[in-house]
């Protein structure tokens, strides 16, 4: 078997997907989440649903513009465009994390446009350490109060642990087929792999979960991606569009690893449980993102994109960050240098959210390829 | 004729008491090594000019408002030396910090603060271009042109290394995402060891005041674990009752801005705010400026003299002020008689510091930065932003609102939406001026000009009173 299974890409076009039809007449709650400190695992006790939002195909972002300017990122003003067009119906609430400017002013227009039934936005600290952690610590047990009061779901610690032990066993699945890009000829490209991660955040996990191990099985038996020039490290935020993944692959790089916000490293690390459940889950939510928005974590972010060149063997590094975001344009910029002086070959390319321009990004990263002798 | 020769009379008086500060600062620091340094700080000889501002804010004003604004510019080229002074003769106990970190604490403590953004913002009200090589210098070693102009002009300063020898970084989250970032490049470009506060995104309970109060006394342990520096809690006690008397001062500025026509206007409120408080707060300095320039509103106010002669609009300015077009609001009293009343760098509502213990004063100084202008319309909900601006248009009896919409305000430029309907309902009329905080080349002052006629024109149907 060679083709990649049209099931997980299908999944992907539209946020109301098939999938997530099934779960409704299962009597699912769907709760939109925009970013990666929200604590996913929280959303999927009970009857309730993690969707990660997401804006497929968006076309033009005109409304949202006249709200959020033209000068946010794409991302947000996409949701916006969406959940005003009414892609997003089918949610029964949304939660924000207080997390950049650009979502808390998403949080604060679509609160004032559309009044969803239920909407929350977490005050993340913007620091490690015993005293923020115990903040967000807080911050979780204020959302679970008002989850359960408007949505009547248990969180008891049962509960919670219950979530975990799934969640865990569930990101060391993708994690097992993650651990294929590290052979010298992966059986998986990045686009791929990078498929199965976004389906993962925008459909029910227990509905995916037989495809997913049915793919896994297979994989030995697919044929192992050896046409490359150069296998690549992708850095940077929200990416949930394979396609950009596949543009950069059509050139001749492979994208073996990926620190994205919505990608595997560290986002697919298991929750380990220390203490109570909801302090694990804050410290695991708090520490395990590599958004520049910690402001005390440059050089840890630093180190883990080394370690991860080294350990997937890359031969260079592609940061991709959406126009205009402040926290990503600086880090990139700086990343560069730290990438560069650890030897290593780096671009950086900023993009919009949707996929535009990819005859600009071929071109770029065939020269790039290029740049490196490959 | 007269009016005139009074202009004169206080311009040059004015004009010699500040070379009177300037001179000796250069004396001070020695012919040779003053010309060395302004070869090495090309923005130094920008700042000595900083006394130009007499003529910007005081041209074609009334006897006593132009004497108001001299008064207050005065004072600042007094700070100016002192900065100066302290830049090239006590960097050994220099600390950079955040414009949002107010130095209260580190005055109390015996160090020496230095803002790393004042020259992003003084330079281009005393020379409109002064900061467009700093943001060049930013653009190419990488930062986005999309960033706010302020942090990129600040971090190409850095990166030219003209900036002072320092002990240490403070910074914080505040005010906005590219203000925070931009420390982690100027840390990396200084090799300093650097603290960053954090500020809660729900900062208005008493959890948030407990987490950041702690915030602020890890900052002073770490400090004086980095630094020669150590609290003295008397020394603050001293800074935060002379702050307080300076409040008491600007509240009753702010009575008497309240009154139509206005006795001062301008300046008056929004620079003594911004210069005195965030840059010299608790200084008998400054509260004396404050008390005269009290004193003058009260006078114009028992003589029925308003600020400016036809006051016909009075306006609200959101977002800092549009520092390479400086004197906008001389020129927009003469053309329309527009008075500025009040603008969203000075209006604060928790102003008074508790003194009766260290840790009410860290709670006062903690609600100050956490409630202060800007952070608290860049901070939390879009109601901490739109709230304010309904309440100063009923309080301060204003007929206009003008924001300085800078392009690089994401924070800001993502609420404009929701501020034009809501002032649509309100029935108060809406000026976004578009433009850079610090880069005129984006729109110059000519292009500011032409929005402000096309508004009044045709929103506010106003015709021009100087030609």
């Amino acid at each position: 078997m060679n083709e990649f299974p049209d099931f997980f890409p299908d999944l992907l076009e539209d946020p109301h997907n098939s999938l997530i039809d099934k779960a409704l007449d299962n009597g699912k709650v769907p709760i939109g989440y925009t970013c990666s400190f929200v604590p996913e695992v929280l959303l999927t006790v009970d009857k309730l649903l993690p969707v990660r939002v997401f804006a497929p195909g968006v076309s033009g972002t005109e409304v949202a513009d006249i709200y959020l300017s033209n000068v946010i990122c794409s991302y947000t003003r996409s949701l916006l465009e969406f959940a005003m067009d009414g892609r997003y119906d089918f949610l029964k609430g949304w939660v924000f994390a207080a997390s950049c400017d650009h979502l808390r002013r998403l949080y604060d227009n679509l609160n004032y446009l559309l009044k969803p039934e239920f909407i929350h936005i977490l005050d993340v600290p913007h620091r490690l350490g015993k005293i923020p952690l115990s903040w967000y610590t807080e911050e979780l047990k204020m959302f679970t109060r008002a989850m359960t009061s408007h949505f009547n779901v248990d969180y008891g610690e049962e509960a919670l642990s219950d979530a975990i032990n799934r969640h865990n066993e569930f990101v060391s699945l993708l994690e097992s087929i993650g651990e294929f890009r590290k052979e010298k000829y992966p059986p998986i490209s990045g686009s791929e792999f990078h498929t199965l991660m976004i389906a993962s955040q925008a459909a029910p996990r227990n509905l995916l979960i037989d495809k997913i191990n049915e793919f896994k099985l297979s994989l030995p038996e697919r044929e192992k991606k050896s046409n490359y020039r150069a296998r690549l490290l992708i850095v940077g935020g929200q990416l949930d569009d394979p396609n950009y993944i596949k543009v950069i692959e059509s050139t001749g790089g492979l994208v073996v690893a990926d620190h994205l916000c919505t990608g595997s490293i560290p986002g697919l690390t298991p929750i380990v449980i220390k203490d109570d459940p909801l302090t694990s889950i804050a410290d695991h939510y708090l520490s395990r993102t590599s958004c520049p928005r910690m402001m005390e974590e440059f050089n840890a972010r630093v180190e883990s994109i080394l370690k991860s060149a080294s350990e997937y063997d890359v031969d260079g590094v592609v940061i991709e960050f959406v126009k205009f975001c402040d926290t990503w344009g600086i880090e990139a910029g700086m990343l560069v240098s730290a990438i560069k002086d650890a030897g290593i070959p780096v671009i950086s390319l900023e993009r919009e959210y949707r996929l535009t321009g990819e005859g600009q990004l071929k071109t770029r990263i065939q020269a790039f390829i290029e740049s490196m002798g490959k | 004729m007269k009016e005139k020769i009074n202009y004169y009379i206080i311009y040059c008086k004015y004009w010699i008491l500040t070379w009177i500060k300037i001179i000796p600062f250069m004396i001070r620091h020695g012919l040779f090594d003053t010309i060395r340094d302004l070869r090495r700080y090309p923005w130094l000889l920008v700042m000595l000019k900083v006394n130009r501002l007499l003529g910007k804010f005081g041209k074609g004003r009334t006897l006593r408002y132009q004497k108001a604004s001299s008064i207050i510019v005065s004072g600042i080229v007094s700070g100016v030396t002192e900065m100066l002074g302290n830049f090239f003769f006590n960097s050994d106990r220099m600390i950079i910090h955040e414009d949002m970190v107010p130095p209260e604490i580190f005055k109390a403590m015996g160090l020496v603060p230095f803002m790393a953004e004042l020259n992003g913002i003084m330079l281009p009200m005393i020379e409109p271009h002064a900061m467009e090589d700093y943001i060049d210098m930013s653009e190419s070693s990488g930062v986005p042109p999309d960033i706010c102009s302020l942090p990129k002009g600040t971090m190409g300063m850095f990166l030219k290394k003209e900036t002072p020898p320092a002990l240490a970084i403070v910074a914080s989250n505040l005010p906005c995402d590219a203000g925070m970032c931009s420390y982690a490049l100027i840390e990396k470009q200084l090799k300093l060891p650097t603290f960053r506060l954090d500020i809660p995104y729900h900062f208005t309970d008493e959890r948030a005041l407990h987490y950041f109060t702690d915030e602020l006394k890890r900052m002073i342990n770490w400090l004086e674990e980095q630094t020669p520096g150590r609290m003295d809690w008397d020394r603050l006690r001293e800074i935060c009752e002379e702050r307080n008397r300076m409040v008491e001062y600007e509240l009753e500025l702010w009575d008497l801005v309240r009154i139509r026509p206005a006795p001062l206007a301008g300046e008056a409120v929004w620079l003594t705010h911004l210069w005195f408080f965030n840059l010299f707060p608790g200084s008998k300095k400054s509260t004396n400026i404050l008390k005269k320039v009290v004193e003058i509103g009260k006078q114009n106010l028992s003589e029925g003299i308003p600020a400016v002669k036809n006051e016909k609009y009075r306006a609200l300015l959101w977002n800092p002020p549009l520092i390479h077009f400086i004197d906008l609001f001389n020129w927009a009293e003469k053309a329309y008689g527009v008075s500025l009343i009040m603008d969203s760098m000075s209006f604060n509502r928790l102003p008074f510091i508790d003194t009766a213990s260290p840790d009410t004063m860290l709670e006062g100084l903690g609600r100050n930065i956490m409630y202060g202008p800007m952070a608290r319309h860049t901070r939390g909900p879009a109601e901490n932003y739109l709230n304010d601006i309904f309440y100063i248009h009923k309080h301060f009896d204003l007929d206009m609102l003008w924001v300085a919409g800078h392009i690089g305000c994401k924070n800001t430029q993502a609420l404009n939406g929701m501020l034009r309907e809501k002032c649509r309902e309100a029935g108060l009329p809406l000026l976004i001026i578009d433009y850079d905080l610090s880069d005129p080349r984006i729109v110059p002052r000519e292009g500011i000009i032409e929005q402000i006629n096309h508004f009044m024109e045709n929103i506010m149907k106003a015709e021009r009173l100087d030609l």
